[in-house]
C-alpha cells in the first residue's frame, strides 16, 4: 500500500520533472575567469564579452525560451582557487558548462572536466598543452603554434631572414616564444636574440635596447598586454627594424597610436560589426577588444550548441553540448570557427598598422 | 653603445625608484611601520593625477592637487589606522596585515572606478624626444631625474636643517625621550608619513607618464625600494637612494651579460648574500 | 560532497603550512616571509618524483621533507646573523629569488607553463584518486603534525624556543643553547611546508609558480595571525576561514562588472577591522 502511493508520488514528480524542463526556465552556465590582479585586465575584457553575449541571447527570449545566466567567478588566475571555483560550480551548483581562461587554471581543471564530464570552454588562451588537455575542454581559437607558423615563412619568404624574440615571461607569452623559435628556423631563418619582459610591467627599454644590439631585421613579438607602450618605446628609441606579431597584437589601443605604424601581426578573423561595437562602447563605455570579441564569440557558439540540444530533446549536459558542437562543426558568427577537433580552426590575416587602422595583407588560412 | 644606453635608463628607472625609496625609509625609521599601504598612495597619485590631466587642468594645479591628496590619504592612514592599533598595542606583525588591508581597499576602489586597463597620460609633451651624447630620451624621463634630484636634495635639507627636521629626527631616534621634551611622537608621525607620501606623490605621477597607469602595479617598485632602505642602511637617506639608484642600474646592466630572464634573481641573490656579510646596510656607519 | 571535500583537503594543506609558518613566526619569533618557497620547493621534488615514476609517493614525500629540511635551515640561517627588519628584508630577497627560479628553470619547474598531469598519491599500491580519499590522507597528516605540534609547545623545548622570542640575549646569558634551539625549529617547520608541499601537488595534479609567489608567503602570514599566533587551533581556524571567505563573498550579490574589485576591497576591509578589533587573532593568546 505505502510502496505505491510512494511509487505514485515518485512517478508524479518524475513527470513534474520533465515538465519543468520542457517549458521554459533559466539555464545557468559558470565562468571562472582571473577578474582581480594582474590577470584582472583581460579577465574583465573576457566577462564583459559574456555579458554582452549574454544581454542580447535574452533579449531575444533566450535559448528556445530559456533565459541564460552565468555565475562568474574570480580565480584571480591561481589553479588552486579556480579547483575550488570549479567544484563549487558544478557540486553546489550542477552547472554543466565552464568558460575558463589563462592556460594554468584550465590546465588545472582539465582532469576534474574529464572526470565530471563537465564541458570547459576556453576561447582566450593558446598555449599548445591546451589542445590534448581533455576531451571535454572546447578550444575555440586555435593554439598559438599555426599563426606563428605561417607568419614566419612569409617574412623569411620576404627577406627577413635574422630575427629577434621579445616576449612575456608567462605560459603565454613562452609558448609564443617557443613556436617562434621552432617555426622561424624551420622556415630558414635564424633567431639572433630572445629577451623577457615580466608580465604586467610596462617597462620594455631594457630589452629592445638588447635586442636592438643584435641588429635583427624583424623583431618578433610574444606579449599578451602592454602593446601600446611598447610600441611608444620602440618608436622613442628610434629602432628601425620590422616588429611581427601575432592575435595579440590586435590591440585598439596599440592600432590607434602613430607609433605603431608598420607593425605587422597576424589576426584570427574576428571583425566586430561597426553597429555592435558602438552598441558595446555605449553599454561598457569600453572598445570591443579581441578577448570580449573572443567570449563574444564562444558564447554564442554555446547558444548554438545548446539550441541543437534542446531541439533533439536532450537534457543540456556537458557531454551533450560538446557533441553538438562538434556535430555542428561550423560557426559563423563575428568569425567562421570550425570544430575539426576539441580546438577549433579559424582562419586569420596577416595585417599591416597604417595610418591608425589595421589593412589587409594577405589571406591566410590554418592548416 | 648599449652599455651607456643600458645605464642612462637604469639611472632614470632607478632615480624614480629612489623617491619610493626615501620617502617609505623616511616613514619606517620613524615610525618603525612597514607601511605596505604606501604603495596604494603611490598608485592613488598616478589615477588623481590622470583624472586632472584627462579633464583638461593646467600641470602645476594637477601636480599640486595630486601632491595634497597624497599628503592627506596618507596623514589618514597613519591617524585612523596605524594610532589606533598602536593605542592598543598591537605587534609590527598585525600592522604590516593591517596595512596589506588598506593596500587591497585603494587598489581595489581604484580597479572599480578606473578598471584595470592600462590608462595613458593625456599628455603630448611628455614623450617629445631629445637626443642627449647619443642617448635617446623622453622629456619625462629628464624630468624624472630632475624632479628626483630636486626632491632629493629638499629632503636632505629639510632633515638637517629645519626645526620640523630636526624634530623628525630627535623623534625618530628615541621616541621617549622626545615625548619628555614635549615633541609628540603620535603628531610627528603623522607629520612624517604625509611628507612621505608628498614625496612619493612624485615617482607616482612620472613613472605612469611614462609607462602607463594600472591599479596593481605599485608592489614591485615598492619592495625594490624596501629593499634598498634595508641595503642602504635603515635612517640613511642617501642611502637608500643611492642603493635604489644602483638596483635599477644592476638590473639594466645585468642584461649585458645574462639572459633577461635571471636579471631579477641575480639581484635578489647579490642582494641576500650581500645582507650575510653587511647585515647593517652600506652607509650605515655614516650615519 | 566534493566541493566539501576539495575545500576541506587544500584547507588541510594550508593547516600544515600554518603549524609551519606558527613555529617560526608565532613561536620561535623568526619572522619569515619565504614559507611559500619552501612549499614550493616540496611541491616541485614530489610532482618530479612522480612525474618520472623515479619513486612511489611515501618515499617521495621523505626526500621532500628532508629537502625542506635543509632548504628552510638554509633560509633562516641568516637570522642567526641579522635579526629584526634586516631578516624579513633578506626573507623578502630568499622569496623573490625563489618565485626567479621557479619561473625560470624549465626543466625543473616546467618554468611559467607549470608542471600538469601530476599523479595522484599513492599508498601501499593504492591510488588514491577520490577526493574522499584524498581527504582522508591529508586529515591524517594534519593529526601528526598538530600531535607533533601540541607535544612540541608543552615540552621544554616549546618554552625554550618562546624564551628566545621574548628575550634572546638572556637566554643565550642562560647558557641555553639558542642555534640549536633556533635550527631545530626551522628544521622541523621545513618538514611540515614540505609534505604540506606534496600534498597539494598531488591533491591539484596541476602546479605553477603563482601558488608560490610572495602573495601566498604573506597569505599563510595572514591565516596565523587571523587564526591566532602561537596556538594550535588558531592555526586551524585560520586556514579553515580565509579559504572560504572569498568562497563566501561571491554569494554577496554586487553588479557582476566591479563584483571582483568589490569582493578583494571587502576583503581587505574585513583584514583591517579584524587588526583593530581582535589583533590576538579568533583562539589566540594577545601577540
Amino acid at each position: 500500500m505505502f510502496r505505491s502511493i510512494r511509487f505514485g508520488l515518485a512517478l508524479a514528480a518524475a513527470g513534474f520533472l520533465t515538465l519543468a524542463t520542457a517549458s521554459a526556465e533559466t539555464i545557468k552556465l559558470g565562468a571562472i575567469l582571473p577578474l582581480t590582479g594582474p590577470g584582472g585586465l583581460i579577465g574583465t575584457q573576457q566577462q564583459k564579452g559574456i555579458q554582452f553575449a549574454l544581454d542580447h541571447i535574452n533579449a531575444k527570449g533566450g535559448v528556445r525560451g530559456n533565459k541564460i545566466e552565468v555565475v562568474f567567478e574570480d580565480n584571480q588566475a591561481k589553479p588552486d582557487q579556480s579547483i575550488l571555483s570549479f567544484n563549487k560550480l558544478v557540486d553546489l551548483q550542477s552547472l554543466p558548462i565552464i568558460f575558463t581562461a589563462y592556460s594554468g587554471p584550465s590546465l588545472a581543471m582539465a582532469p576534474l572536466a574529464t572526470r565530471k564530464k563537465v564541458l570547459l570552454v576556453n576561447a582566450g588562451a593558446q598555449a599548445d598543452a591546451l589542445a590534448k588537455a581533455s576531451p571535454f575542454l572546447i578550444n575555440t581559437l586555435p593554439t598559438i603554434g599555426d599563426e606563428i607558423a605561417v607568419l614566419c615563412q612569409w617574412l623569411v619568404k620576404n627577406g627577413k631572414k635574422n630575427a629577434a624574440i621579445l616576449f612575456e615571461n608567462s605560459a603565454a607569452g613562452i609558448s609564443g616564444r617557443d613556436n617562434y623559435v621552432t617555426h622561424f628556423k624551420a622556415a630558414g631563418g635564424t633567431i639572433v636574440a630572445q629577451e623577457p619582459t615580466q608580465f604586467g610591467q610596462t617597462d620594455f627599454r631594457p630589452a629592445l635596447l638588447k635586442l636592438a644590439d643584435a641588429k635583427p631585421e624583424v623583431m618578433l613579438v610574444s606579449i599578451t598586454a602592454a602593446a601600446q607602450q611598447m610600441a611608444q618605446q620602440y618608436k622613442q628609441l628610434d629602432l628601425k627594424f620590422a616588429v611581427a606579431g601575432t592575435t595579440f597584437l590586435q590591440d585598439p589601443a596599440l592600432i590607434a597610436d602613430p607609433a605603431a605604424e608598420g607593425f605587422m601581426h597576424t589576426q584570427l578573423q574576428s571583425q566586430s560589426p561597426p553597429a555592435l561595437a558602438a552598441e558595446f562602447k555605449q553599454k561598457y563605455n569600453a572598445e570591443m577588444e579581441f578577448f570580449v570579441r573572443q567570449y563574444y564569440t564562444a558564447s554564442n557558439i554555446l547558444f548554438a550548441a545548446m539550441d541543437k540540444v534542446l531541439e533533439e530533446k536532450k537534457p543540456i549536459t556537458g557531454e551533450n553540448v560538446r557533441d553538438a558542437i562538434l556535430k555542428i562543426k561550423n560557426f559563423s558568427g563575428l568569425v567562421p570557427v570550425v570544430f575539426n577537433s576539441n580546438t577549433a580552426s579559424v582562419p586569420f590575416d596577416l595585417k599591416v598598422i597604417r595610418g591608425g587602422h589595421d589593412e589587409q595583407m594577405v589571406e591566410l588560412k590554418a592548416q | 653603445m648599449l652599455a651607456l644606453q643600458l645605464l642612462v635608463n637604469g639611472l632614470v628607472t632607478g632615480s624614480a625608484l629612489g623617491l619610493v625609496a626615501i620617502s617609505f625609509s623616511l616613514i619606517y625609521s620613524t615610525t618603525k611601520i612597514f607601511h605596505v599601504a604606501h604603495a596604494g598612495v603611490y598608485t592613488m597619485a598616478g589615477y588623481v593625477a590622470w583624472s586632472l590631466a584627462s579633464r583638461g587642468a593646467p600641470d602645476i594645479v594637477t601636480l599640486a592637487v595630486t601632491v595634497a591628496a597624497s599628503m592627506a590619504m596618507g596623514a589618514f592612514i597613519q591617524h585612523q589606522l596605524y594610532a589606533r592599533l598602536e593605542r592598543r598595542r598591537a605587534t609590527p606583525l598585525v600592522v604590516l596585515i593591517a596595512s596589506l588591508g588598506a593596500l587591497a581597499v585603494m587598489q581595489n576602489v581604484i580597479a572599480a572606478i578606473y578598471s584595470p586597463n592600462i590608462l595613458q597620460f593625456p599628455v603630448p609633451w611628455g614623450s617629445k624626444m631629445v637626443v642627449l651624447g647619443g642617448v635617446r630620451l623622453t622629456w619625462t624621463q629628464i624630468l624624472t631625474v630632475i624632479a628626483s634630484l630636486a626632491a632629493y636634495g629638499a629632503t636632505i635639507w629639510f632633515f638637517h636643517r629645519t626645526i620640523l627636521g630636526k624634530q623628525i629626527r630627535a623623534v625618530a631616534s628615541n621616541p621617549f625621550l622626545a615625548e619628555i621634551t614635549r615633541l609628540y611622537p603620535q603628531r610627528v608621525y603623522v607629520i612624517v608619513v604625509a611628507i612621505g607620501s608628498a614625496i612619493v606623490a612624485l615617482p607616482g605621477i612620472l613613472v605612469p607618464l611614462d609607462l602607463g597607469l594600472q591599479p596593481y602595479s605599485g608592489v614591485t617598485p615598492l619592495l625594490t625600494a624596501t629593499i634598498a632602505m634595508i641595503a642602504g642602511g635603515i635612517g640613511s637617506i642617501t642611502g637608500s637612494f643611492v642603493i635604489a639608484i644602483g638596483i635599477a642600474v644592476l638590473q639594466n646592466l645585468s642584461l649585458l651579460v645574462i639572459p633577461g630572464e635571471w636579471s631579477i634573481g641575480i639581484t635578489f641573490f647579490i642582494f641576500v648574500i650581500f645582507m650575510l656579510f653587511r647585515p647593517t646596510g652600506l652607509f650605515a656607519a655614516a650615519r | 560532497m566534493d566541493f566539501l571535500f576539495s575545500y576541506i583537503a587544500l584547507a588541510e594543506v594550508y593547516v600544515l603550512l600554518g603549524l609551519s609558518t606558527n613555529l617560526l613566526v608565532g613561536i620561535a619569533g623568526i619572522f619569515s616571509v619565504s614559507q611559500a618557497a619552501v612549499f614550493g620547493v616540496g611541491a616541485y621534488i614530489v610532482a618530479q618524483c612522480l612525474m618520472t615514476e623515479t619513486m612511489g609517493f611515501v618515499p617521495a614525500m621523505l626526500v621532500a621533507s628532508l629537502a625542506c629540511i635543509a632548504l628552510n635551515v638554509l633560509v633562516t640561517l641568516p637570522s642567526l646573523r641579522v635579526s629584526g627588519d634586516y631578516f624579513v628584508v633578506t626573507s623578502f630577497g630568499i622569496q623573490l629569488l625563489a618565485t626567479a627560479v621557479f619561473i625560470n628553470w624549465t626543466q625543473g619547474t616546467g618554468g611559467a607553463n607549470g608542471l600538469p598531469g601530476i599523479p595522484p598519491p599513492d599508498l601501499f599500491g593504492f591510488a588514491l584518486e577520490s577526493n574522499l580519499h584524498l581527504v582522508m590522507l591529508t586529515t591524517v597528516a594534519v593529526a601528526l603534525g598538530c600531535l607533533a605540534f601540541r607535544l612540541i609547545m608543552r615540552a621544554p623545548f616549546g618554552r625554550l624556543l618562546r624564551a628566545i622570542r621574548e628575550d634572546e640575549l638572556a637566554v643565550a646569558a642562560a647558557g641555553k643553547g639558542v642555534l640549536q634551539a633556533k635550527v631545530s625549529a626551522a628544521a622541523l617547520a621545513g618538514a611540515f611546508a614540505g609534505s604540506a608541499g606534496g600534498l597539494y601537488a598531488t591533491f591539484l595534479s596541476f602546479i605553477d609558480p603563482v601558488s608560490f609567489d610572495l602573495d601566498a608567503s604573506i597569505l599563510l602570514l595572514t591565516m596565523v595571525v587571523v587564526g591566532g599566533a602561537r596556538t594550535l587551533a588558531g592555526s586551524i581556524i585560520g586556514p579553515f576561514l580565509l579559504l572560504a571567505l572569498p568562497q563566501v563573498l561571491t554569494f554577496i550579490d554586487i553588479p557582476t562588472t566591479i563584483a571582483a574589485s568589490a569582493r578583494q576591497l571587502i576583503y581587505g576591509v574585513l583584514l583591517i577591522a579584524f587588526m583593530l578589533f581582535r589583533p590576538q587573532g579568533l583562539a589566540g593568546e594577545k601577540l
